[in-house]
């Protein structure tokens, strides 16, 4: 009888879900299209304050949250596909306008690095200042070893990984001696040692860089080349987009593997008190360091990309101020969210190149949008849910 | 005869000039309960500190079933079998009471990274398993936690975090729970309710021995098989509550040496 029931309501739910889900990520991909294809200022204008209004309709109604997030969990397959669906034909409505293709591959590789600095800051709470060097030490391992010995990208990709991964637990080593604000003042320092390494190495280019790095091939298709399919021409661009968008679809996925796990379970519980931690058998300089390594794995698959993307790195594209956005975008997000800690990468790689016309009160402007964001939404746009367990 | 579930020998640890505790000896056999009760600033709650691995004992040897566990870190005494709670509670505030008491059995689960990251159902198996056991202890714990168990523990009140921290000691499938003064801020009502909860738990998993800091005196005199007095870092006394209580240098502990004359 119950059965019956149950199959009754869900069948009844199912149209209203599966709407829920389309009109979500159509609208979602329409307003990031308009967002990246507006020039005018008031049309941008008008586009964040847009979002600034939804943003405060979830925070007053959290009803409406509740409601998509149950339809996006019963019609889940269909989510999957229309996302990836999205994904695919997306650069065929940017009208072949390379400059958004552009902003919308470097918020992808952004959004790769926060989901990185997230299973720190946002599972572990562990101030990584230094994601960024790791980003950097990435970029500049894959760029040497395609310049220096002709290896492929493809080649380079896990090679750049393993070493950033080696340097990540290099860091952690010494920063399970420290906690709170002084390992975020040795996490500082090590960025620091790196920029300075980079700049004043001869191998490294010093602050010239490295110049004249190789466009990747696959299948005898160079990256260079635009993409010409079914009659339609993509610019060259595209290519790393979809790239871009498969290590972030990698990301995601590595995220929300960690997250329903132990593992992820174990980072929640450091973060919350480590030593009742301690106390329930989680080895927290392990879990530490492991977080550590994580983070430089997938920092230096986005350098790489970033590498071969540009095809010109130097020091000054990873400093400082890179790690502080990465913080920025995870704190803005959600911490622990991975919806969240992407919105909040796209929303501030986006940002200051949307408002160049304030010129030089640019950073000043970006700085009041997160300013309200974070009042309107004060735990982040999306903030971390509590786990279900057995399709609950 | 078999090795006592706990053996404490000549334990002891100083902080610089000062000794905390010096010279205490202590044997826990299974399926008992024993309290530890001493006046503020005796070293209770540093005993149980360095039972359980967060302090390293300058003196002495901590053995549990016959193994020397003395000087592990934390986390691996947790794994042999020690859970413990702490003087004022300390769950995992902002994540919900079923992960709690999932948190409890991480010493018995085994998903490392690579198994997270490449076999989701391997890893996915083993929570969901756990989330099950969970809910069976949390619904043995008390049915108004496990209606709340996707609630952040973070919202529960004093009696219920007591409740919810016992859960997750009992979640690591322990032999010996050390509680840290579990009736501190209960009223009489919850304080009954308590040792109800900690005799069922015991009826329940057979073996299973309990050391309680305590200073609620009713709870001490009906609950453990024996008590031991700790003053000045020393164990002073061991035996019944109701003998323990006559002696004199217990009274002097509590009382000081002029009220026990003038008594």
């Amino acid at each position: 009888m119950s059965t019956t029931t149950l199959t009754h309501v869900q069948s009844r739910a199912a149209l209203p879900a599966g709407l829920t889900v389309a009109a979500t990520e159509i609208g979602g991909a329409a307003l990031l299209g308009a967002f990246l294809l507006a020039e005018a200022t008031p049309m941008v204008l008008a586009l964040l304050a847009l979002m600034g209004g939804l943003f405060a309709a979830l925070q007053l109604r959290p009803l409406i949250e509740e409601e998509i997030l149950r339809a996006f969990h019963e019609a889940r397959g269909l989510a999957t596909v229309l996302a990836v669906t999205i994904v695919l034909i997306y650069p065929f409505f940017l009208g072949g306008n390379t400059y958004a293709l552009h902003l919308l591959i470097v918020s992808l590789l952004y959004s790769v690095l926060a989901l990185a600095l997230n299973f720190q800051l946002g599972s572990a709470n562990i101030p990584n200042f230094a994601t960024g060097a790791t980003y950097g030490i990435g970029a500049y391992t894959s760029a040497l070893l395609a310049i220096h010995l002709g290896w492929s990208f493809w080649a380079t990709l896990p090679a750049a990984a393993i070493v950033a991964t080696v340097f990540g637990f290099l860091l952690g080593i010494p920063s399970m001696r420290t906690r709170d604000s002084y390992l975020a003042l040795v996490t500082i320092a090590f960025g620091i040692v790196i920029h300075q390494m980079l700049n004043n190495l001869s191998w490294t280019g010093g602050p010239n860089g490295l110049v004249g790095i190789p466009a990747p091939s696959l299948l005898g298709h160079s990256f260079m080349q635009p993409i010409e399919l079914f009659g339609f021409r993509l610019p060259s661009q595209a290519n790393f987009y979809y790239l871009s968008a498969a290590l972030l679809g990698l990301a995601i996925l590595s995220a929300k593997r960690l997250h329903e796990s132990r593992v992820g379970l174990a980072w929640n519980a450091i973060r919350a008190d480590e030593l009742a931690a301690k106390c329930q058998g989680i080895n927290v300089v392990w879990y530490k360091i492991l977080a550590f390594g994580v983070d430089a794995f997938l920092a230096a698959f986005a350098g790489t990309i970033y590498a071969f993307y540009i095809s010109y790195i130097s020091p000054d594209n990873f400093t400082f101020l890179v790690s502080v956005t990465i913080m920025t975008m995870v704190i803005v997000g959600g911490m622990d969210n991975t919806l969240g800690v992407i919105l909040g990468a796209f929303l501030l790689t986006m940002l200051p190149e949307k408002l160049r016309v304030f010129s030089d009160y640019r950073l000043l402007f970006v700085s009041v949008v997160v300013i309200l964001f974070l009042i309107l939404r004060p735990k982040g746009l999306f903030p971390q849910r509590q786990r279900h367990y057995g399709g609950q | 005869m078999t090795a006592p579930l706990l053996q404490l020998s000549g334990l002891g640890i100083r902080f610089g000039g000062i000794v905390a505790l010096d010279g205490v000896d202590l044997t826990v056999a299974p399926s008992t309960i024993t309290c530890i009760i001493g006046p503020n600033g005796a070293g209770k709650s540093t005993l149980f500190n360095l039972i359980t691995g967060i302090y390293r004992p300058t003196s002495g040897t901590v053995a549990l079933q016959g193994e020397d566990i003395t000087g592990l870190p934390a986390h691996r005494i947790a794994t042999r079998g020690i859970a413990r709670t702490f003087q004022s509670s300390r769950l995992f505030e902002d994540l919900s009471i079923l992960d709690n008491v999932i948190i409890g059995m991480h010493g018995r689960t085994r998903t490392g990274v690579l198994t997270a990251l490449l076999r989701p159902k391997a890893s996915r198996r083993e929570l969901g398993a756990c989330a099950k056991q969970a809910e069976t202890i949390l619904r043995g714990i008390s049915d108004e936690l496990h209606a709340r168990r996707y609630e952040p523990a973070g919202i529960l009140p004093q009696a219920d975090r007591r409740r919810l921290e016992i859960a997750r000691a009992l979640a690591s499938r322990p032999r010996l729970i050390l509680l840290d003064e579990p009736s501190s801020g209960m009223d009489d009502r919850d304080t009954a309710a308590l040792m109800a909860d900690i005799r069922r738990v015991m009826a329940d998993n057979p073996g299973l021995s309990f050391l309680i800091i305590e200073h609620d005196m009713r709870l001490v005199a009906e609950l453990p098989d024996s008590v031991v007095v700790i003053d000045y870092g020393r164990k002073i006394a061991e035996g019944a509550f109701a003998e323990v209580r006559r002696l004199p240098r217990v009274q002097q502990a509590y009382l000081g040496q002029k009220a026990v004359e003038h008594a």
